[in-house]
């Protein structure tokens, strides 16, 4: 006897309910020579962090323009799932994506959707394995909007706008926001690169949020060492040390 | 339809301006005025002599200056059914007509006793003839440079139809409701043949409102087909005068950069409200949608606005207006156009 092979598990993420539709008729007709299921859909991409957290999908088919979360955002934090799944990409016109996706051999699909077209995507989509997220970063020149973590099973998002300070630590990077700390695995040069416009680096191992800093003070660790500066940030009672490298944005920001 | 100066032209070509326009009327006013100092400039001993030139010389120029507008005014609309060069004759005529009549019936009263004499009949009525030219001279001049504003909006229209972004998703939206309800499949692409006609169609430049609202109605329809409930609108049009006539293509790309910029990238979406309303002899158009507050410049579609922005100020001059009123939240249009008529042949 053969071996069965168990159904693809196909998740659809859309804002348009008639892209929905079409992919869903579209599926249907697939399955007739390549089984698989639909496992659910989400209208924006925090819904689909929510859904995908409780049930296992293989494939997710992302659209990439969507309001409050684009499709490459959300295939980011897809990526810190136990079992990240396989993004197969939708558009219907996106020049620099699509260029983007052509340099990488990232696998889209543009609008209108052909039948054999996502045929041939979901069968390679079997085998394939996910694209890490430091590539997913090259394919568009936003920032995310939001970090996220793995959490308990559940992706926490954290808005870029509420974290304070990015400190690298041995392994991991600490986020901090008023209420909370977090520890994600990234680069930091990557973080400092992607987030330019909100952070600046005070530290060979720490960026602040430009927009957080209340102040700037002089400290002397012991009566034996020089005094450095360090810079307070608003609603934190932590003093962060500047290194004497970066000192220059004492001058700068305050 | 009626012809008011350069209004329903199609291809560019040259028309007199149209004497009932105020804009027309300001701007020959501060011409004319303006050689008449310039002349005084070269001629003048003293700043004194130079004012004095200017009194004397403005007691007869603006008797003259103002018959002159008061009968291009009334013959304006003999004028406009004249070719380009039978009216430039007519103007001539008129004007050179008019200033010698007050030279004549006015008499001793410009003939100063001292200095600065009397002119001759000839010199009168060249004069005269020049300053025509000249004013209409750049009357011509500015209407061309205005006008590839009116060749382009056309095209400019049509490419924002085919815009890929706008075009594809309205396939695969069509695409994504054929089998499940194939009669709003199928008015769906009425409305998109319907688009794409009024977009490549040789209309003249002014259209009855009512169909440019029809127009835009359809292209909403559309977009409510692919947003579905995240976009809401909100026609506040129980006073539009059913008979006014304003320029082609000018409500419905206000709508879509609304959609475009302003609902899409929301995540809820939001209601776009639209008011048509006549003041006086004023047609007011208003858009209004709400957007994102944190949301990207609005970049996309300066290119249809600034279109728009020329158009109205070659159609109608100072008689148009077009704001812009760009909160944190909202973004609204407003344009004020003269009410014109259908007139019924």
């Amino acid at each position: 006897m053969n071996v069965v092979e168990l159904p693809l598990a196909i998740f659809i993420v859309d804002d348009e309910p008639p892209a929905r539709n079409r992919l869903k008729d579209l599926l249907a007709d697939c399955a007739e020579q390549l089984p698989l299921t639909l496992v659910g859909e989400a209208g924006n991409g925090v819904e689909a962090l929510d859904k995908l957290s409780e049930v296992h999908a293989d494939v997710v088919l992302v659209d990439i323009r969507m309001p409050q979360m684009d499709g490459i955002e959300l295939a980011q934090h897809l990526n810190k799932l136990h079992k990240p799944p396989v993004i197969v990409f939708t558009t219907a016109y996106d020049s620099y994506a699509v260029n983007a996706f052509e340099q990488r051999a990232i696998d889209y699909l543009l609008k209108p959707i052909r039948l054999g077209r996502l045929f041939e995507a979901l069968t390679r989509a079997r085998t394939a394995v996910p694209v890490r997220s430091e590539v997913l970063q090259e394919l568009t020149p936003e920032p995310r909007k939001n970090l996220s973590i793995h959490e308990r099973g559940k992706i926490v998002l954290v808005p870029i706008e509420q974290v304070l300070y990015l400190r690298a630590e041995l392994k991991y990077i600490t986020v901090r926001t008023v209420e909370n700390e977090y520890l994600i695995e990234e680069s930091l040069i990557a973080l400092e690169k992607e987030f330019a416009a909100r952070f600046v680096r005070i530290h060979r191992n720490c960026l602040v949020a430009k927009e957080e800093i209340e102040g700037f003070e002089k400290v002397a660790e012991s009566e034996i060492s020089e005094a450095h500066w360090a810079v307070r940030l608003k609603g934190l009672a932590e003093l962060l040390p500047i290194s004497r490298r970066q000192q220059s944005i004492v001058r700068e920001f305050s | 339809m009626p012809k008011v100066g350069s209004i329903n032209q199609n291809k560019i070509s040259d028309v007199l301006p149209n004497f009932r326009n105020l804009g027309v009327v300001l701007r020959i006013v501060v011409i004319v005025n303006g050689l008449a100092f310039f002349v005084a400039l070269t001629q003048a001993s003293s700043m004194q002599d130079l004012w004095q030139r200017m009194v004397y010389g403005s007691a007869f120029l603006q008797p003259v200056l103002l018959l002159c507008l008061l009968v291009l005014y009334a013959l304006n609309e003999i004028f406009a059914r004249l070719t380009y060069a039978q009216g430039m004759g007519g103007v001539f005529i008129t004007v050179a007509f008019l200033a010698w009549s007050i030279a004549r019936l006015g008499g001793d009263l410009f003939a100063s006793p001292t200095d600065y004499g009397t002119f001759h009949s000839w010199q009168l009525i060249a004069l005269s003839i020049s300053v025509a030219m000249l004013t209409l001279a750049y009357f011509r001049l500015r209407a061309h440079s205005l006008s590839p504003a009116l060749a382009d909006a056309r095209l400019q229209a049509l490419q924002a139809r085919i815009r890929p972004h706008f075009l594809f998703n309205s396939i695969n939206a069509v695409l994504g409701v054929v089998r499940s309800d194939p009669k709003r499949a199928e008015s769906a692409l009425e409305d998109m043949a319907d688009l794409f006609r009024m977009a490549m169609s040789e209309n003249s430049e002014l259209v009855i409102l009512k169909k440019e609202v029809e127009l835009t109605r359809q292209y909403l329809a559309l977009e409510q087909l692919r947003l579905g409930d995240r976009l809401k609108v909100n026609w506040q049009i129980q006073d539009m005068p059913q008979d006014a006539l304003i320029p082609h293509l000018i409500l419905q790309p206000l709508l879509e950069n609304a959609v475009y910029h302003g609902i899409e990238p929301m995540h809820e979406g939001g209601e776009v409200t639209i008011k048509i309303y006549r003041i006086g002899k004023e047609l007011n158009l208003d858009v209004y949608n709400p957007c994102q507050p944190d949301g990207r410049k609005h970049n996309g579609n300066k290119m249809a606005l600034s279109n728009i922005r020329e158009r109205l100020s070659l159609l109608f001059d100072v008689e148009g207006s077009y704001s812009v009123d760009a909160g944190e939240d909202y973004y609204r249009v407003h344009i004020t156009i003269p009410y014109i008529r259908e007139e019924l042949k």
